[in-house]
């Protein structure tokens, strides 16, 4: 996960649990509760978008709310190719991602494709 | 007149009122372009035909469930151009992707009878409609309207493309490198799987290419943890979409 990464490469640590959870501010990822409304938003309630919207503009600005936008779209993009192509990763890549995986529960995902 | 596919982006951007950036708008006008276009397997009017299934699918605000045919239920618009399996298994990548299966997609190769390269095809319409139009509900401007088709035969320009490891679908390898494929896998060491996907149809790989630039990050900055527009740090872009993937239940 490119979140992990980029964290250590900053000598952050990161809590990757916040990814589907409750997502509260910390220094690793600034603005997470805003970021984390939109993408939530976008998915479970369509019709909350305006206000997820306005609340990134309040705390950030514009550019960063479409750049946040054009992020999502891109995931919509990325989770298709991989899903529709029956994407895997290589077996050592599985196996450094294999606790994470496991306490985040990514692995009960039917995506899983795990051999 | 009809409007261009590229007028149709431009005017939706333009008119929000939102400072969009050139570059994104030049992408979403880019993959327009092609949308409604003759393909390498499809034609203009068949590649409408998916990108209309897939809007529709997006738009379905009680989607039926996965196990379930779409056609029959009524959620889709109906085409004369695709068989009704082939909308189903459309509309189930447009809204349960982290569904599918190899054993769903063996019996869907059946069923349709298309080829890899056919659905490769289908994926890059998907995924074309997928991200503009997401886009734009996510900015809160308009939703472009879709191209009107263009006549003309799919060039059916075939790669050597091979089973592979870490896919359902056959891909081509570096070693078999093409120069069709050579903007895409020049210099790089490795190819990760999910962008290796798409090589069967390299026009499918620019669509690919090109949105990711645009969206994401340009693929020559992806080595660089720290790479920002100025707007989102990196460490944002990668919680939004692992936020996003988790949602859909991705695991890759």
């Amino acid at each position: 996960m490119m979140l992990r990464a980029s964290s250590s490469a900053n000598n952050m640590e990161v809590d990757l649990s916040f990814i589907r959870g409750e997502a509260e501010e910390n220094g690793a990822v600034q603005h997470a509760p805003e970021l984390a409304e939109l993408v939530d938003a976008s998915i479970n309630d369509p019709g909350s978008l305006a206000p997820a919207r306005s609340a990134l503009v309040e705390v950030t600005d514009q550019a960063t709310m479409l750049d946040a936008a054009a992020v999502v779209a891109n995931f919509e993009m990325m989770t298709r190719i991989a899903d529709g192509t029956g994407t895997r990763h290589p077996s050592d890549r599985l196996e450094s991602m294999s606790e994470m995986s496991t306490s985040m529960g990514l692995d009960e995902f039917v995506s899983a494709r795990l051999e | 007149m009809s409007q261009t596919p590229t007028s149709i982006i431009e005017a939706c951007h333009e008119s929000s009122g939102l400072e969009i950036r050139a570059d994104l708008t030049a992408a979403h006008a880019h993959v327009w372009e092609k949308l409604a276009a003759p393909g390498t397997w499809w034609n203009g009017a068949e590649r409408l035909a998916i990108a209309e299934i897939v809007g529709a699918a997006l738009d379905d605000s009680n989607p039926v469930p996965p196990w379930e045919s779409a056609s029959a239920a009524g959620h889709l618009p109906g085409s004369a151009l695709l068989s009704s399996e082939l909308q189903d298994a459309v509309y189930r990548l447009a809204v349960h992707a982290g569904t599918l299966t190899e054993d769903w997609y063996l019996k869907m190769r059946d069923a349709t009878g298309i080829t890899p390269e056919q659905w490769v095809e289908a994926i890059e319409v998907t995924i074309s409609v997928a991200s503009v139009l997401r886009f734009a509900q996510l900015a809160g401007i308009d939703r472009p309207a879709f191209p009107v088709s263009i006549e003309g035969e799919p060039s059916r320009q075939g790669q050597p493309s091979r089973p592979a490891k870490h896919h359902w679908v056959p891909v081509v390898h570096l070693e078999d490198k093409t120069p069709e494929l050579a903007p895409f896998y020049d210099g790089l060491p490795a190819v990760a799987p999910v962008i290796r996907a798409l090589s069967s149809v390299p026009a499918a790989m620019d669509t690919l290419a090109t949105l990711s630039s645009a969206q994401y990050i340009p693929t020559a900055e992806m080595v660089d943890l720290n790479w920002s527009r100025g707007t989102l740090s990196r460490r944002q872009i990668e919680f939004v979409a692992g936020r996003l993937s988790a949602h859909r239940e991705c695991f890759y």
